[in-house]
């Protein structure tokens, strides 16, 4: 009597636990990818302050032309924008660094202006060139609000190379990358303006 | 008797160790505790009488394996960064409420238990609160999204934020409150004498 009792607790135990955890897994699983993505993409997005668009930029893909830029090639862009009006474009760039492919995020506003900058994936040396990769990273925060024309062309360097930039202590080749990349970026933005701010219809 | 308490001790230091990086881990990993444990004991309670010999295992086994699969999804859902830094800790805790029920945890006086909680609950958010101001240079970051948490040093010590240092921390601690109750005991015996 006793033995059956438990053999029947155990069995009923067993069917409502693997139903239970079944039904609790299917029913959240929606949430929780919802959850996965909209962390990545924050991951992705915080070059922009989140209040400042209100699509899924990841979602909205830029079809670019002509990528191959003078020092870099943009891999890919996103659009960020805020009920309908484009806000901000985000351009993937990459280019050579010192040891291997260096991959920046590239957030530019309407008006042209870089609302900021952040390394995706790059191999530069640890503990030199490796600080690009940081977040946040005080050096590329020194482009925030810059645009093409201002500082003029020449000014777009070193300071090594008759510039305005400093640059990352022992990693000028790593630096130059960057901010060539960064250049190369919004005149991309400047010369395809009207493509890339082309709001959605 | 000894030999069952080691054991729990020794499961229980865990996470103590592991998720006390940050104070909002912390206090992740205490919510996760104490609504997995708190569940196994309510639903352990009207089968504990009825149960005999290996049966009770498996019965533990299978309550606490549910409990702790589901409250790891509903981890996923609403604390997912959470999650993502803790979660192999997660699956501790069914193994957790096993040992706890068969160390007779369960049986003892409510008092003593709430009294093991909050001295454990205590040990976990003072030390998650120490290693996130050390480690980090911060308080509270992380604990919601519209906060960065209180910054109190501009650098914090790395060592802090790795499980060794927790260890250390955590040894460090324990000096501090060994002292301490000498330093008492030292004064009572010279009010005595």
């Amino acid at each position: 009597m006793n033995r059956s009792a438990n053999v029947l607790i155990v069995g009923l135990l067993a069917l409502g636990g693997t139903s239970v955890t079944y039904w609790v897994n299917r029913s959240n699983a929606p949430q929780i990818a919802a959850e996965h993505s909209s962390l990545d993409s924050r991951k992705l997005l915080d070059v922009i302050a989140a209040d400042r668009y209100d699509n899924q930029p990841l979602e909205s893909r830029l079809v670019l032309a002509d990528t191959s830029l003078r020092h870099s090639t943009l891999l890919g862009g996103y659009r960020a924008t805020r009920s309908g009006q484009t806000v901000a474009v985000l351009l993937r760039s990459q280019s050579e660094g010192y040891t291997g492919k260096l991959e920046l995020l590239i957030a530019i506003d309407a008006s042209g202006k870089l609302l900021g900058v952040k390394s995706l994936e790059q191999r530069e040396t640890p503990g030199l060139g490796g600080a690009i990769g940081e977040w946040p990273n005080a050096w590329l925060e020194v482009f925030t609000g810059k645009s093409r024309s201002e500082p003029t062309d020449a000014g777009w360097a070193l300071k090594k190379d008759q510039g305005q930039f400093d640059q990352i202590a022992g990693a000028t080749i790593t630096s130059r990358a960057a901010i060539n990349a960064i250049h190369d970026a919004l005149r991309y933005f400047d010369e395809h303006r009207a493509a890339l701010l082309e709001n959605e219809r | 008797m000894k030999r069952p308490a080691t054991l729990t001790h020794s499961l229980m230091l865990v996470p103590l160790l592991g998720t006390t990086a940050t104070l909002s881990a912390a206090l992740g990993m205490i919510l996760m505790l104490g609504v997995v444990t708190g569940a196994f004991a309510v639903c352990m309670a009207p089968l504990r009488k009825r149960l005999k010999g290996a049966s009770t295992l498996l019965t533990c086994l299978l309550l606490a394996a549910t409990l702790t699969s589901c409250a790891d999804t509903l981890a996923q859902r609403w604390f997912l960064p959470w999650h993502q830094a803790s979660a192999i800790y997660t699956g501790l805790i069914a193994l957790q409420c096993i040992v706890l029920e068969y160390t007779g945890f369960f049986s003892r006086p409510a008092a003593s238990r709430v009294k093991d909680c909050v001295v454990y609950g205590g040990l976990m958010v003072s030390l998650g609160g120490l290693r996130e101001i050390f480690g980090h240079g911060t308080l509270g970051r992380g604990l919601s999204a519209h906060w960065q948490g209180l910054v109190i040093f501009p650098e914090g010590l790395h060592l802090l934020t790795l499980v060794p240092g927790a260890f250390v921390l955590l040894g460090l601690l324990l000096a501090a409150r060994q002292a301490w109750t000498r330093r008492n005991s030292v004064i009572k015996e010279t009010h005595h004498s």
